[in-house]
């Protein structure tokens, strides 16, 4: 039942047409320029008249609609990283909320045409990096070969697993002016897109439900289903375990590739999680070396193995190629897939399609001259100021003229000559490209609907038995009206592709195959360096939340104390002290009231390392690199965090420090039970778990030493029972003001308060002990002997026995135990890997 | 003649190494005429795998694995190596250098002796402006390809100033050029640029000299080390011809061939990963003695 419509009265009815006229009167397409919402005469295609009945309700309950379909993006940390000045920075998405409409039995002779294309790549593929007869019989030029930089020579010759060289296969497209769907290029290093666009799908199916539902779209799950079962057939073992290697976070579409691990099951490594032994892959786990079967790789290839490839790279996997030539993991795509993006080669495509299908490709690319040879080069001569001229090659030094397509019309007389001087010494350095005009579609812009190029990135995956097409895809909707170089890194939308049929659309069409095999949901062992993230994740926020915890004390002492006068002298000097030690706060130079300015850079400050604002810094980092591990609303709540501590300006009052604790623990008190509620609790929790906990344990040790040692006030006494949040637990048990030894027991031995320090040790106990049920080992590690020897010395000792020496034993013994932690669980990644010779 | 070469690496780590995967290349191969009589090479500690590969290029390369703990390795390769004399070449009658870029690249052969793997830029060969304009004034209209790349030879050899101290293999080719100082594959390097930024076709050659000179002849410079010099196509006809712009002459019977590739990286001899906390001292002793 469709909520979101207005009561269907007939006012309401006749008011909506009067909006839908108004909305395509007011829709005006470029000239000469195809448009996929209305003909050539205005009128609205037929297949887009849901959309425009949805659009034509009360447009603030549209815009309330996309709106929502923004913040679905927005709190699921969809973003895309972009570079400008040299610096990288998180955009987060933009959503352009008119879906592209394309009708099932179009889209069924793209999609054949995809297929086609695909088959014919992999076919080139598997010749040039096989016999070799295409080169040999002059059908294809060695020099567009050899030129690519992706052409990796220590892969000619070597077997591939399967039956295909080319496995996931994307080709952008666009639309002429007579309706003709063109490929602009192919795609196959690591396409990106296919996360965003199941991203896109859910944000806008979720804030249009009604429409979305209407109008039979087709669904994606299945194609996602299929390529994870085609992945995993090709491991050859029952329980494969397939990995997604990315290049890391900096990486601009590392959102997406944490999105589509998780989506897809896929555990998420870098390179260094990763190590060839015997000419098999492993990754590191917790729990020692696993073994990988299948990669998909999201990582260039030139970089995927400093050893072979690329000396210099640090994100690679030394020995990756000896595994690859010991046929014992299987890549999607293979290393060298990306020879197939020559832009020089789309010259090529319509003779090799002849050749090698015996037909004319029914998708055909823009029209593409290769200067490498005489004529094509003269042709791009004599038509300089009709064609485009763009590299032959992705990549290459030298190349004196803007990377993308730019029309040759363009080009300024010095600008000309650089390109003589390249046709005349390198001409197969160079193309020459038709000139593309893309169609338009409509995107929603202050209640209107504009026209704007587009082009669409579909996709392709190898299955057992033949291809599967991805029913929609990636759609980048230009930003202005000029569609010529479109990059999703200058501020372009993305759009939902729509596939309507005209039949309701069956949830799940996938024969189950009898050899199918088993695809494991659940991820298996955690990867080390995930483990070790999550670990100092864990330690930075409570060190955080400490700090914060001591402010708010300090802050509510100074309304009536200074470190001079009042009752609470005492307590106000000790903590200042406390947060110094702590690098909260600079050593002050001068003598005098210091309190009130440590408030603010304990808080804020950016040179101060541990200051709360440094310290969730930290954590925000650690997080950034296991975002696939943490739920999309933990990561806001990290975000949040981080504002309220960034604001600029004058340093803040003690009631303004006051307020921004409060809310700082409830941000943080949110993220904790985000942690508690939504992270599956496998080991990777635990890691997070006991990072807490042994950082809680050591500050509670060091608050007690400094702040109920024999000389210490009532009030400091009260400081500390403040900061560890157990006044209520005091005040239940004992009748009376804080005194010593019983808020000792309380903070630093009651194994029953949750702040206490025993309690930390408790809980550390427990999560070791469930660690250890790993297969792999059956006595007592290490760490657990240290967490043992220090529960059993917490729970013998009398408080009245209770030294600060001891105390301090105990912390240096959770300094051990973290170390420990990382020798056991993490540093089978060693320290920075070095280059030889 | 024949020489019997001994090539001693040594890595010193300043803390134990856990684990190390690396690629050699130490094992000439049989090619153009040289013919390796014997070869063998000792590694300590033993490696843990070994597979011997030839490349794209024909070269031998061993990749190897460490798994025992060790702060020192030691790799000492000993070859016995037939070099042969190479015929005279006229420089007079080589093709126009035009017409062998022309060739070069619409040449249907994408096997390891096709020109155009010289053709492109690479990670120490970056094609550019300034590599051209230094190579360009010695591709005069219609002159042979030998000539005009002999000279340019002896440019580098006069222009620059052999200097070990002055590069790493790091150094890019531009601070080379604007320095005027650097090593044989320094030299090697930035004669490969000049002649594929003109669309020539150029290989990067590692190799030995023969430590002593014969009798009343010179010692060559970059004898006691791995050597480099420069891969020039000539034509279909002639092939491709080493260049020695270190020394100024044409590669022959004192040049021993270990692996031919794009630029440094492809035939690095050691080159590799090295679990190490630390950084080390590397040790090189070559010595190329002619046995007959």
């Amino acid at each position: 039942m469709d909520v979101l419509t207005p009561p269907a009265g007939a006012a309401a009815v006749k008011a909506a047409s009067t909006r839908a006229a108004a909305l395509l009167a007011g829709y005006q397409p470029l000239p000469g320029i195809r448009d996929e919402f209305v003909d050539r005469d205005g009128r609205l295609r037929p297949h887009w008249a849901p959309v425009l009945d949805r659009l034509s309700g009360d447009p603030a309950e549209v815009d309330r609609a996309f709106a929502l379909a923004d913040r679905h993006q927005r709190d699921s940390g969809v973003y895309y990283r972009v570079y400008d000045a040299g610096q990288s920075r998180e955009r987060s998405w933009a959503l352009s909320h008119v879906p592209l409409v394309i009708p099932e039995a179009e889209w069924a002779t793209l999609a054949a045409g995809l297929v086609e294309r695909a088959e014919l790549l992999d076919a080139v593929l598997g010749d040039v990096y096989g016999p070799g007869r295409l080169v040999a019989d002059g059908s294809l030029p060695a020099t567009l070969i050899a030129g690519s930089p992706d052409f990796l020579r220590p892969m000619v010759g070597l077997p591939t697993r399967g039956r295909r060289r080319l496995q996931i296969y994307a080709a952008d497209l666009g639309r002429g002016p007579d309706g003709r769907w063109w490929v602009l290029g192919d795609r196959a290093q690591a396409p990106s897109g296919m996360g965003y666009a199941l991203e896109n799908r859910i944000a806008l199916s979720r804030a249009v439900p009604d429409l979305y539902g209407g109008m039979n779209v087709r669904r994606l799950a299945p194609f996602f289903q299929t390529w994870r079962s085609a992945l995993a057939a090709q491991a050859g073992r029952e329980a494969s375990r397939i990995c997604l290697l990315t290049p890391g976070p900096l990486n601009e579409t590392y959102f997406e590739h944490a999105y589509l691990s998780r989506y897809l099951g896929f555990l998420l490594v870098e390179g260094g999680d990763l190590t060839v032994r015997d000419g098999a892959v492993f990754v590191r786990t917790i729990a020692g070396l696993k073994r990988v079967d299948v990669l998909v790789r999201r990582l260039d290839a030139e970089f995927a193995d400093p050893v072979e490839l690329e000396p210099a790279s640090r994100i690679g996997v030394p020995g990756l190629v000896d595994a690859v030539r010991s046929g014992k993991v299987v890549l999607a795509n293979p290393l060298g897939a990306g020879v197939i993006e020559a832009r020089g080669l789309l010259g090529f495509m319509p003779a090799l399609a002849r050749q090698l299908l015996g037909r004319d490709l029914s998708l055909p690319n823009v029209a593409t001259w290769w200067c490498g040879h005489k004529a094509e080069r003269e042709h791009v001569r004599r038509n300089l100021d009709t064609l485009a001229i763009a590299p032959a090659f992705p990549a290459r030094s030298g190349w004196p003229l803007p990377p993308n397509p730019t029309p040759g019309a363009e080009l300024d007389d010095k600008a000309r000559a650089a390109l003589e001087t390249v046709l005349e010494r390198r001409g197969f350095d160079v193309v020459g490209q038709e000139m593309v005009r893309l169609s338009t579609m409509p995107v929603w812009t202050g209640g209107r609907l504009e026209p704007r190029p587009f082009t669409l990135r579909a996709y392709v995956v190898a299955t057992e038995d033949g291809w599967e097409v991805l029913p929609g895809g990636f759609c980048r909707v230009s930003g202005s009206q000029d569609a010529r170089a479109l990059s999703m890194q200058l501020g372009d939308r993305s759009a939902d592709v729509w596939i309507t049929a005209d039949q309701p659309v069956e949830r799940l069409s996938l024969l189950p195959s009898p050899a199918q095999p088993q695809i494991r949901r659940v991820i298996g062992y955690l990867p080390s360096r995930a483990a070790e993230n999550l670990f100092w994740l864990g330690r930075y926020l409570e060190r955080a939340e400490a700090t914060v915890r001591v402010v708010r004390c300090l802050a509510g002492l100074l309304v009536e104390s200074t470190e001079t006068t009042g009752p609470a002298r005492d307590a106000v000097v000790r903590l200042c002290d406390m947060l110094v030690a702590w690098g909260a706060a600079p050593e002050s130079e001068h003598k005098g009231p210091k309190a009130p300015a440590l408030l603010d850079q304990a808080l804020r400050s950016a040179e101060c390392g541990g200051s709360v604002l440094s310290l969730i810094g930290e954590a925000r980092r650690t997080a950034s690199v296991i975002r696939d591990r943490l739920s999309s609303d933990a990561v806001r709540a990290l975000a949040d965090l981080s504002r309220l501590f960034e604001h600029e300006g004058v340093s803040v009052s003690q009631a303004e420090a006051l307020d921004l604790c409060d809310q700082a623990l409830r941000v943080m008190a949110a993220f904790s039970g985000l942690v508690q509620e939504n992270m599956n609790r496998l080991s990777g929790w635990r890691f997070l778990e006991i990072g807490r906990r042994i950082e809680r344990g050591v500050l509670t040790g060091r608050c007690v030493r400094r702040l109920a040692d024999a000389e210490a006030s009532a009030a400091s006494l009260e400081a500390l029972l403040e900061i560890s949040d157990s006044q209520i637990t005091y005040r239940a048990r004992y009748l009376m003001g804080a005194l010593r030894l019983p808020v000792i027991d309380l903070v630093a031995l009651d194994d029953g308060n949750p702040r206490a320090v025993a309690f930390q040790v408790a809980r550390i106990q427990d999560h070791l002990a469930a660690l250890s049920n790993l297969p792999t080992h059956a006595a007592l590690d290490l760490p657990q002997k240290i967490v043992l020897q220090v529960a059993t010395g917490l729970r013998v000792t009398d408080v009245e026995d209770l030294e600060p020496a001891d105390v301090l034993a105990v912390e240096n013994r959770l300094m051990e135990l973290s170390t420990e932690i990382t020798a056991r669980f993490f540093s089978q990644t060693p320290p920075d890997p070095e280059e030889g010779a | 003649m024949i020489y019997e070469i001994s090539h001693t690496t040594v890595y010193d780590y300043d803390g134990r190494v856990s684990f190390a995967r690396c690629q050699l290349h130490l094992e000439p191969a049989s090619r153009d005429g040289q013919r390796v009589l014997a070869h063998e090479l000792h590694i300590s500690p033993k490696p843990v795998e070994s597979t011997r590969v030839r490349d794209f290029f024909g070269n031998w390369s061993l990749n190897v694995a460490f798994a025992e703990p060790h702060q020192t390795l030691t790799i000492r390769a000993v070859t016995t190596v037939e070099a042969p004399a190479r015929d005279a070449i006229a420089p007079m009658l080589s093709e126009p250098w035009e017409s062998v870029r022309s060739a070069a690249g619409v040449i249907d052969d994408l096997g390891a002796g096709s020109p155009v793997h010289g053709l492109f830029g690479s990670r120490h060969t970056p094609i550019s402006a300034a590599a051209a304009a230094y190579a360009e004034p010695s591709f005069t209209p219609g002159r042979p390809i030998v000539e005009a790349v002999t000279e340019l030879m002896g440019r580098i050899y006069d222009d620059f100033t052999y200097d070990p101290k002055a590069t790493e293999i790091s150094t890019p080719i531009a601070e080379v050029l604007s320095n005027r100082r650097g090593v044989c594959q320094d030299f090697a390097h930035l004669m490969i640029a000049g002649l594929r930024s003109l669309g020539l076709p150029a290989l990067y050659v590692s190799g030995y000299l023969r430590t002593n000179p014969p009798p009343g002849a010179e010692r060559l410079v970059g004898a006691d080390a791995t050597h480099a010099w420069t891969s020039a196509w000539c034509g279909a006809g002639l092939g491709w011809i080493g260049f020695d712009p270190t020394n100024a002459i044409l590669a022959g019977e004192d040049h021993v061939v270990l692996a031919v590739g794009r630029d440094y990286a492809d035939v690095a001899p050691s080159s590799g990963i090295v679990l190490a906390s630390s950084g080390h001292t590397l040790k090189v002793a070559v010595d190329v003695r002619p046995i007959g």
